[in-house]
């Protein structure tokens, strides 16, 4: 019964292997492929029940590993729960293949799950690179060149962390997040330990594509098909974020060696996402733009190194995971800019509901996910007395829901292309049940996630206790 | 008490209990919202159904609005129908409603202005699901604003309506509909940031475990937090009124606005300002409040000056009507600034009677310019013959904006301008000056556009249709009925309500109570 807890990682890698290996040995007929996205869906969905049922037992694994606790059955749940509604969401027509498009958001999450539950160094970058790789794969089937470029980018992330994890090692004698944690309980910080914090916060932000590092990411999330581009902006950034508070978790008892480098990039992405986005006026780089806003709000909520602006933090977390990962792929073909999503609401209504959701509730617009988180996390930056980041980051969402009342208009208000003039860009996203479910699922859950946030906030708060936090 | 003994007293007491009640003026409007936009409608076959369920949803919540207003018991300063759930505890946040006199005041106002803009609307016919759809989002988040008990669901409501709006501009506006979308978006976007910096200022000086609106209004503050948190808030009422210098988005805004969103804005969604500085400054900060009188008088008397001379100067019909609906706010403005019990009650008045005159003067420009095909005031001229109910219609506009005896705004003006001589006496005076300013412009633009010369060069012209008089009448006859009735009609020879129990009554319930937070403040150079 102890490894019951393991069963959704279990079941989402054995699903991924078994849909790439169905895919390259062809062994599915093509009348049953069509019902591939279904059953995945559903699987899917069976995992973070299972999660969600058999997550709430505490326990480790593997000589205390893997650790399963509150905050990683919180992540854990984030990422099922995202996958699970992108892929249902996802326009399979826009999709360069459909097994790999399946199984790569899987690899992903199983990506992101490692991360939640490592309980050392070396679990959390498995965790984080194996997310990263997966979205490389999906993004070089349409656009190798970009594939390169992230591979690049990551190889500069996963050196910085790597140094970062080596120095951190290296100064407290152990890699085990718990023990270095104890080891750093009363210690002043120094320099020795704020270079390599330096580093990690670097690293961190260059993977998940916060400003002033985001050009490269968010090129790459632009080009890539649609789920890529969720792979690139939600599940990798999830993943990072996730690294991120276990990192915050083990330091917390010296804030003075990273609070001020996150301070500092949470501003530069709240602020500078939230102008990019008023910047760009295509909808997938505005999509884009907003989730680097809302991950610098993330941020923020770290910096405060409380418990409850590391809960406040998760608790948005949840809300940008489901929101950037399903983003792009409600968006489905969107290469034409905005003439590609123009009147959409009046021909695709449930679809454009869903990008208008999506793209407030990464605004901060309420009464949706993201207002919730970001009002969570501005309530403990009021708390620890940082009223400037507060300022800094209300002007970015109010530049944030300025852009993103421009491309309503574009859904709402301008008149759909005329069929004779759409493109293969601009191609209208197909209908099928599965997708429409997905964009009806989306749409519950993003205006719910706040109506309906005590459980979720509390299970954010045990997540942020679970870690430590005080 | 029987339920013979209720009836007597007043007709439709004791028929509706519903602890949802205000719950239901937020939500029955985005349920209708939601149906609306996901129902159906292929090549307009619905549009009527659509128009008549977004009538019908206000029909109903007035409805349910005026129940609650006959059962709504005066003799009790404190909050009523409260609805208490938590929300999310972690942070101390609880789904908390309720209202008392002056937010029954704006709820009635709210659903006034709703009934009126639908009406406006009748005439809208491109994308009517979406457009209806907006409007009531916008409405709906106007009442959640006005009945919070809560700071973090107050600014829930409040920032939801930016949205919408902004949509509605965008998208059914006049020729400048994109420069007054963003203007709109970018000041009320600030004001929204500075209400979260002064909730979240409150929140974390009164120690960060609730957003219970009555416990951070009654926490005990320093002087110098209590300014800072004002500050904040004055900011916040300052662009949503709008005060001068914080108007940029008025103008544009209600001058490119189809007239269904003008009225919305200019009635209810802009009164919240003046609601904002009432519950909070007024309420909760008294040593800020006394402080910061001096300087809300100023703003109260450099906006109706600044909305008068602008008038005066415009050659816009429906620019002149977007200033001239600024005036209202400064009057309010100017009856808190007194913190006196009568200029508190003036203002509560004044938010009801100023709400009313500025949509029914930026409504019936926009009619009437939509109605003489031409928005240039040197065009327009002599159509008081030529369009009857428009001129009648914008001369009780003209006199709701001045304070003209038997509507209801001559006592809200009188109230707040007696209330203000004793503590603000230059301020009373300066906005005295102002709107004789007022009067100057009114008259003015009157006599060019209904009396003046017939411009032989002017488009053709036509009266207002009957939904355009309907809704205009709606809002002339409510300041006519409080005008008239105070306190509400009697049956002849007794003290029993006939159906009103008193709009004076229900609205001055609790405004002792907000009032007494003053009271104890120590004047300075005044002796104990």
């Amino acid at each position: 019964m102890k490894y019951a807890v393991l069963a959704p990682e279990a079941l989402v890698v054995a699903l991924a292997v078994v849909i790439l290996l169905t895919g390259r040995l062809g062994w599915l007929p093509r009348g049953s492929r069509a019902y591939l996205p279904q059953v995945t869906v559903l699987l899917v969905l069976v995992a973070f029940g299972i999660e969600l049922w058999a997550g709430a037992a505490l326990t480790t694994y593997f000589g205390g590993a893997l650790v399963q606790d509150r905050f990683a059955l919180f992540a854990k749940a984030a990422a099922l729960l995202a996958s699970a509604i992108a892929l249902a969401a996802t326009d399979w027509s826009a999709e360069d293949s459909m097994h790999l498009g399946l199984a790569m958001p899987l690899l992903a999450a199983f990506g992101v799950m490692v991360a939640a539950s490592a309980g050392d160094l070396l679990g959390l970058w498995a965790g984080l690179e194996l997310a990263a790789a997966a979205a490389v794969v999906l993004v070089s089937l349409r656009r190798p060149d970009l594939a390169l470029r992230l591979l690049v980018v990551g190889g500069v992330a996963s050196g910085l962390l790597l140094f970062g994890f080596a120095f951190l090692y290296a100064t407290t004698g152990n890699a085990d997040l718990a023990t270095m944690r104890d080891v750093l309980l009363g210690r002043t910080p120094t320099v020795a330990l704020a270079l390599p914090v330096l580093l990690l916060v670097a690293g961190l932000a260059v993977r998940a594509g916060l400003a002033p590092f985001h050009v490269a990411g968010l090129a790459v999330g632009v080009g890539a098909s649609p789920l890529g581009a969720g792979l690139v902006v939600g599940l990798t950034a999830l993943a990072s974020a996730t690294v991120a508070v276990k990192l915050v978790a083990a330091l917390v008892s010296i804030p003075a060696a990273y609070a001020p480098w996150t301070y500092a990039v949470a501003a530069v992405a709240i602020v500078g996402g939230g102008a990019a986005a008023l910047a760009v006026r295509s909808p997938r780089p505005r999509l884009a733009y907003l989730a680097v806003g809302q991950l610098g709000w993330i941020a923020a909520g770290l910096a405060t190194h409380y418990r409850t602006g590391i809960a406040a933090s998760l608790f948005l977390l949840g809300a940008f995971a489901i929101a950037a990962t399903c983003g792009p792929a409600l968006l489905g073909r969107a290469e034409g800019g905005e003439p590609t999503i123009a009147g959409l609401g009046a021909v695709r209504p449930v679809r454009a509901a869903g990008i208008a959701l999506a793209m407030l509730s990464l605004a901060g617009a309420p009464p949706l996910a993201g207002f919730f988180g970001e009002l969570a996390v501005a309530a403990a930056l009021a708390q620890s007395g940082n009223f400037m980041l507060l300022g800094l980051g209300l002007l970015g969402s109010v530049m944030s829901i300025a852009a993103t009342v421009g491309t309503l208009r574009v859904l709402y208000v301008q008149s759909p292309l005329e069929e004779a003039r759409r493109g293969a860009a601009a191609a209208l996203p197909a209908m099928t049940t599965l997708s429409t479910a997905g964009a009806v699922a989306f749409c519950l859950v993003i205006a719910a996630y706040g109506v309906l946030g005590n459980p979720i906030l509390g299970l954010a708060d045990q997540g942020a206790e679970a870690l430590g936090l005080r | 008490m029987t339920l013979a003994a209720i009836t007597t007293q007043t007709i439709g007491a004791g028929i509706f209990s519903s602890a949802f009640l205000l719950s239901l003026l937020i939500w029955v409007p985005v349920v209708a919202a939601v149906a609306i936009a996901s129902m159906p409608n292929p090549r307009g076959r619905y549009d009527t159904l659509v128009k008549q369920i977004a009538f019908f949803t206000n029909l109903g919540t007035m409805f349910v609005l005026f129940i609650a207003y006959n059962q709504f018991e005066n003799f009790l300063p404190t909050m009523q129908y409260e609805e208490k759930v938590p929300w999310l505890p972690a942070i101390g946040v609880t789904y908390h409603l309720g209202v008392d006199g002056p937010g029954l005041a704006m709820l009635m106002l709210s659903g006034l202005i709703g009934i009126a803009s639908v009406l406006a609307s009748l005439g809208v016919r491109e994308r009517l699901r979406s457009y209806f759809a907006l409007l009531l989002l916008a409405e709906a988040s106007v009442n959640g604003a006005i009945v919070a008990r809560d700071m973090f669901v107050l600014v829930l409501f409040w920032g939801a309506s930016i949205v919408p709006l902004a949509l509605l501009i965008l998208g059914w506006g006049g020729p400048r509909r994109v420069a007054a979308a963003w203007r709109l978006v970018g000041y009320w976007g600030l004001g929204t940031a500075a209400l979260v910096v002064g909730v979240l200022a409150l929140y974390a000086a009164a120690g960060g475990r609730t957003f219970d609106m009555a416990a951070l209004l009654e926490a005990t503050l320093s002087p110098r937090i209590q300014l800072g948190i004002s500050v904040a808030m004055i900011t916040a009422a300052a662009t949503r009124l709008p005060l001068f210098p914080l108007h940029g988005w008025a103008r544009d805004a209600l001058a490119e606005a189809p007239a269904g969103v003008t009225v919305i804005v200019a009635g209810a969604a802009s009164r919240l300002g003046a609601f904002l500085l009432l519950r909070v400054v007024i309420g909760g900060e008294p040593a800020a409040a006394h402080l910061l009188s001096p300087v809300l008088a100023a703003l109260a008397a450099l906006t109706i000056g600044y909305a008068a001379l602008a008038a005066i100067r415009s050659l816009d019909i429906r620019h002149a009507g977007a200033y001239l609906a600024m005036v209202p706010g400064g009057v309010t403005v100017l009856g808190l600034a007194a913190v006196s019990p009568l200029g508190i009650a003036g203002s509560v008045l004044s938010l009801f009677t100023g709400g009313l005159a500025a949509a029914l003067i930026a409504g019936v420009c926009a009619t009437l310019s939509e109605r003489a095909q031409t928005r240039s005031v040197q065009l327009l001229g002599g159509l008081a013959p030529r369009m009857p109910n428009i001129a009648w219609l914008m001369t009780l506009g003209a006199f709701g904006l001045l304070g003209v005896p038997i509507l209801a705004s001559f006592t809200a003006e009188v109230m707040t301008i007696f209330g203000a001589m004793k503590n603000q006496p230059v301020g009373g005076f300066a906005v005295a000056i102002g709107l004789a300013l007022t009067a100057v412009a009114l008259a003015i633009i009157l006599g060019r556009a209904l009396f003046g010369a017939t411009n032989p060069d002017a488009p053709g012209v036509s009266d207002a249709s009957l939904g355009e008089t309907w809704y205009l009448g709606i809002l002339a006859g409510a300041l006519l009925w409080v005008g008239l009735f105070p306190g509400g009609p009697k049956i002849p020879g007794t003290d029993v309500p006939l159906f009103d129990p008193g709009f004076m009554l229900q609205m001055t319930a609790g405004v002792s109570d907000i009032a007494s937070t003053n009271y104890s403040i120590p004047i300075p150079g005044a002796s104990p």
